[in-house]
């Protein structure tokens, strides 16, 4: 399995640098644990290899897409049967309703957190937002428990974000962002070629050692490993990962971002990148919801039902999860100016490929969508299902450099239910 | 040219950052407009006179005019450092209470006082958010003047770039956002009023008054923009305005009791009830025809005018209100003109159906009370102005606490109170030094909110003007500011300084679009206005509909409507729409997208490098025709076409290793050695980074 260390020695150029990263980095100890409840337990054969996480920002309503009800609260939206009997989705979600036999709709959500930005840390996470530290992201962490998978290519990547980190983890873990999935990683064609080039980078390489070495900050030191990465990434064929102009059935996602994302991100898991992210916004409601669902949903409903078809039909799905998330519900009551505002009590979130039992609803709300009834999950049980799912040890514990305890989605438990 | 030996003797910058107001009194040459020249000290500008004092010690007045403009602009310059004899005891204050600290916790001092050439690059980014010119270097470095770092301190923060610098902070805290709002619905004159506010240096607490008493739309009071900003989201907004306004997070607050802080569900509703009757109109109406009659929508116009006006259009103007494609932008136009702020005796902030905190009962109505401190006090005035007040109030020491502690981060890189939006009850044991907050919190209201006079005291400190700390300090330990930390550019500061590489110093100067254009479709006084008359706006509105209005400039002197569309992205950051557009470098290097206060990030990322490495503006100044080769082409040799490569670049002077690296790049390649050397500054970490 490769390491960072290894990789050391195919780079000259970043010797120096991790040799230093990894005295200061060598903290990952790893506890194990011999009694555990089965929960606890990485999966044996676990399926999803890869993961396509779709993040909704800004809370999508759960009463006008997965979780519809009756009566005034569904203001003008109509419930649609799909092609499960017990699965019903808002009227916009008509792809999806007939790809209903692959998802699991997880309709028992609730969070404590009813503010944007501590809502999605969590949903993104695992951990509350705390002024302290920045917690790792889902991407850094599979890399970090299962061992850097691509050569060349980031074994994460978030798409729809144009800056990303690795929280406490090493630098090198950062998922690659690429904020417009049409417009693949900007500016890879080199000024200058060949040994003027190498000149280039050697040279520096020698005017920065300095600096770097003056001034003992995370900062310049994940820059020398950026630039390490950009480096070997210029030289490889694999750049082409990322350019999607060429793929034939770019209009069945949808030209939007939403779409477009979903795109690069089924190209993205082909060649390799172990998990993909893919942020995208304006999902919070607060005027006019109906309006605003009859522009988003559609969307939504094209580029997740053609991902899901097209992982099918390449057989990737089974080795693929993908899971769609957001922070919150909205209200179930609709506001003066039309919108529904956050509802953190009650939402939806739904799983698909990757080992889970499609056709699935866990969990339910009571008749107006206002309070989980059955089977309650949290971000944190979300997130430890999705590791599950991946075959994660949720129970390994990896220090930050300040010695601080962590694991996987902070001791979720996963809905193993959902799984064959 | 050799400037090296000159500038290495000044090290000894202790001294000089010592030695603040004996400079003005030096004399200096002072020519006329004709030629003659006197030496003299000056003293202050009196009207249209300069005054001086001759070496015999007579004191003299001299008109202004008779100066060449440079000794005009430089007596301005002189004038400010004068003016303000408590900034240097200030100063020396703040040192003081910090060394202290210092000493109590084991640490001899401050660190080692910044070298000059460090000093010039840190000012010029941190005051003006650009690096210096390789000409702006030379002019300090060469400057043989004892006082030179204060003059340069106080020339930068007469520059209109301190202004642009500044302006980006408050973007990323005030969370200003040209467009994020439905059916063409703008906020770009709020956004201009936030740059006029700040290049006249208007007080802090006067904009914070404006903008929480604002009524109307944008266009007739643009700083209504701020409670705007965030219409349908009341809660959030208030949020909000708790986070930046007092430093507390009272977000969780709204669905239950704090979990950590004495506040109770009650007092959230109750402070929010502040609000409970401002009104903030869309337009809109929930699902039923937005051209109704009776919708909330414009209360800025008199009764009923909204229909009146909808009905003319449809009996005069061909509009069909049941056709959307016929009405929709006509629509827009009209929910844009109503969408204000105003203030409605009716409404009341209601708790919560499901109210389970203490301090209140489900579905009561709250009534306005304080989370912190004294009381505000309502009598004849509204519930926003009363707000207003109390929280300005020197009484309410807070607010002051806030601003002052934010600026402080910017100096310093590392705020007094960290979270700087999260000061929470226990504040005075967060604060790593509890007596500089309380100094310079009183300071910031002495100086009476004046940012500019505020950051001077800041730059002039003994603590600033140290070399930065060398190991990063855990977020979790307390930090004594034995200098500042380390930081990356902002996101702003590397595309200004971008900006400046490619295009030079007039960026400083130059403007882009100023909502002139919407501002004006949109400032109508409905009670005098005929409806021709608004539906010439409405003509105006269609000429540039969409995103080109935010980019729409007019004349107002003239009677010509015609926007003029202004294209141009060489501008700088502030001067850009507001946020950047996805996928831009401002993006790319961590702009806040101005959805949830102060989110800029400062990580790196392999899109950052790439673009340094490979992009637009490293192509003009390290490719074919390399604008850094035909910049140095005046120096002659080897050595001094290196040292203008790292002035230019990192505004230092090479160690002797750097030196001799670069000549032999000379050597061997020539023009190409001198572009690659380029391209390595650019694209060694230290670029990015101020120390």
């Amino acid at each position: 399995m490769d390491h960072i260390a290894d990789l050391a020695d195919k780079d000259p150029l970043s010797r120096r640098y991790f040799m230093e990263l990894s005295a200061k980095f060598s903290l990952g100890l790893s506890l194990s644990v011999p009694f555990l409840p089965r929960y606890m337990q990485a999966q044996d054969g676990a399926k999803a290899k890869n993961l396509i996480y779709i993040y909704l920002s800004g809370g999508m309503t759960h009463l006008d897409t997965f979780d519809p009800k009756r009566g005034d609260v569904m203001g003008g939206t109509e419930i649609l049967d799909t092609k499960v009997d017990n699965m019903k989705f808002g009227m916009h979600l008509g792809e999806l309703a007939k790809q209903a036999d692959k998802l699991a709709v997880i309709n028992s959500m609730s969070s404590t957190n009813g503010a944007h930005d501590q809502g999605q840390y969590i949903m993104r996470t695992g951990y509350e937002k705390r002024a302290t530290i920045v917690h790792p992201t889902l991407g850094p962490w599979a890399e970090k428990l299962l061992g850097k998978r691509g050569e060349i290519l980031p074994d994460s990547v978030v798409i729809g974000q144009s800056t990303s980190n690795a929280g406490f983890l090493e630098p090198s873990l950062s998922p690659l962002p690429i904020a417009d999935p049409s417009g693949g990683v900007p500016n890879t064609t080199p000024i200058v070629e060949g040994d003027r080039f190498e000149r280039r980078m050697e040279m520096a390489q020698k005017l920065g050692s300095e600096f770097v070495k003056k001034f003992k900050y995370s900062g310049p030191d994940s820059y020398v490993e950026y630039y390490n990465q950009a480096n070997r990434l210029l030289k490889s064929d694999e750049l082409s990962a990322f350019d999607i102009s060429g793929e034939s059935n770019a209009a069945e996602y949808g030209t939007g971002r939403l779409g477009q994302g979903c795109l690069l991100a089924r190209r993205l898991v082909e060649n390799g990148v172990r998990v993909i992210e893919l942020v995208s916004g304006g999902w919070d409601m607060h005027v006019d919801v109906a309006g605003s669902t009859s522009t988003k949903l559609p969307e939504l409903d094209k580029a997740v039902a053609a991902l899901l078809n097209d992982l099918d039909q390449r057989g990737l799905l089974d080795s693929t999860l993908v899971a769609i998330g957001t922070e919150f519900g909205r209200t179930p009551d609709i506001n003066m100016n039309g919108g529904r505002d956050h509802y953190p009590a009650a939402y939806s979130c739904v799983l698909a490929g990757g080992g889970i039992v499609g056709g699935t609803v866990f969990g339910s709300t009571d008749g107006g969508g206002k309070k989980v009834k059955s089977d309650p999950v949290k971000p944190e049980d979300f997130l430890a299902t999705i590791g599950y799912a991946m075959g994660l040890n949720l129970e390994e514990t990896i220090y930050s450099p300040t010695q601080r305890p962590f694991t996987f989605a902070n001791k979720g438990k996963p809905v193993t239910k959902l799984f064959g | 040219m050799k400037y090296c030996d000159r500038f290495t003797l000044v090290g000894a910058s202790l001294l000089a950052a010592f030695s603040l107001f004996a400079g003005s009194l030096e004399a200096r040459t002072w020519t006329s407009t004709d030629g003659k020249t006197m030496e003299a000290a000056f003293l202050g500008i009196e009207g249209n006179n300069f005054r001086f004092r001759m070496d015999d010690g007579r004191e003299v007045a001299v008109p202004r005019d008779r100066f060449i403009r440079a000794d005009q602009d430089a007596a301005e310059r002189l004038d400010g450092i004068g003016d303000d004899t408590g900034v240097k005891a200030s100063a020396q204050k703040i040192d003081a209470l910090l060394a202290q600290q210092l000493k109590k916790h084991g640490f001899t001092s401050f660190n080692e006082p910044l070298p000059d050439d460090l000093f010039v690059r840190r000012v010029y980014l941190d005051i003006i958010g650009r690096i210096p010119t390789r000409e702006e270097f030379l002019r300090f470095a060469e400057s043989a003047r004892g006082d030179k770092r204060e003059a340069l301190i106080d020339e930068l923060l007469q520059s209109p770039g301190f202004a642009s610098h500044l302006f980006n902070y408050f973007a990323d805290m005030y969370r200003l956002h040209a467009s994020d709002f439905n059916n063409g619905i703008r906020m770009d004159p709020y956004i201009q009023w936030w740059r006029d506010q700040l290049s006249e240096n208007r007080p802090y607490d006067e904009l914070v008054v404006d903008m929480i008493t604002a009524k109307g739309n944008v266009g007739q009071n643009p700083a209504s923009g701020f409670l705007l900003r965030d219409t349908g989201m009341e809660f959030d907004a208030f949020a909000n305005f708790g986070q930046i306004m007092l430093g507390i997070d009272i977000s969780c607050a709204q669905c239950h009791d704090h979990p950590f802080d004495e506040w109770t569900q009650g007092d959230f509703y109750e402070m929010a009830a502040f609000f409970g009757n401002t009104q903030r109109s869309t337009g809109y109406r929930a699902s039923s025809s937005m051209m109704g009659g009776g919708s909330i929508g414009m209360p800025n116009a008199p009764e009923g005018w909204k229909d009146d006006f909808m009905k003319w259009a449809e009996n005069n103007k061909g509009i069909v209100p049941r056709d959307p494609q016929n009405s929709r932008e006509f629509r827009y136009f009209v929910n844009a003109l109503g969408w204000n702020v105003d203030d409605n005796e009716k409404m009341e902030t209601i708790l919560p159906h499901d109210f389970r905190g203490s301090g209140g009962k489900p579905n009561e109505v709250a009534k306005p009370g304080t989370l912190i401190g004294a009381t505000a006090k309502t009598g004849g005035k509204t519930r926003r102005e009363a707000l207003a007040d109390w929280l300005t109030d020197p009484e309410n020491p807070r607010f002051a606490q806030v601003i002052a502690n934010r600026m402080w981060s910017r100096a310093f890189g590392r705020a007094l109170v960290e979270p700087v939006n999260d000061f929470s009850d226990d504040m005075a044991e967060k604060a790593s030094q509890p007596e500089v907050l309380d100094f310079v919190s009183r300071e910031m209201q002495r100086v009476d909110y004046d940012l500019k006079q505020f950051m001077r005291i800041l730059y002039n400190t003994r603590a600033y003007q140290s070399i930065a700390t060398a190991e990063e300090p855990d977020f979790a330990d307390s930090y004594y500011f034995q200098g500042p930390v380390l930081r990356r550019m902002r996101a702003e500061q590397a595309w200004d300084s971008m900006m400046l590489l490619a295009n030079g110093v007039e960026i400083d100067e130059k403007t882009g679009a100023d909502g002139s254009f919407y501002k004006k479709i949109l400032d109508v006084d409905f009670h005098s206005a005929s409806h021709e008359d608004v539906w010439e706006h409405y003509e105006m509105w269609q000429s540039a509909r969409g995103n080109r209005m935010g980019m729409a400039v007019i004349d107002d002197s003239s009677d010509d409507l015609t926007p003029v569309i202004v294209n141009d992205d060489q501008l700088r950051a502030s001067e850009l729409p507001q946020p950047a557009t996805g996928a831009s470098m401002l993006d790319t290097f961590g702009q806040s997208d101005r959805i949830i206060t102060d989110a800029h990030n400062y990580d790196g990322s392999v899109p950052q490098v790439l673009a340094l490495m490979n992009g637009t503006v490293t192509q003009q100044l390290t490719g074919v025709s390399s604008k850094v080769v035909s910049d140095l082409e005046e120096l002659d040799g080897p050595d001094d076409k290196v040292r203008g490569v790292f002035f230019t670049l990192l505004n230092r002077f090479p160690s002797e290793e750097e030196l001799s690296l670069g000549v032999g790049m000379i050597e061997d390649f020539g023009d190409d050695g001198i572009s690659d050397l380029a391209w390595a500054l650019m694209n060694s970490p230290e670029f990015l980074f101020i120390q």
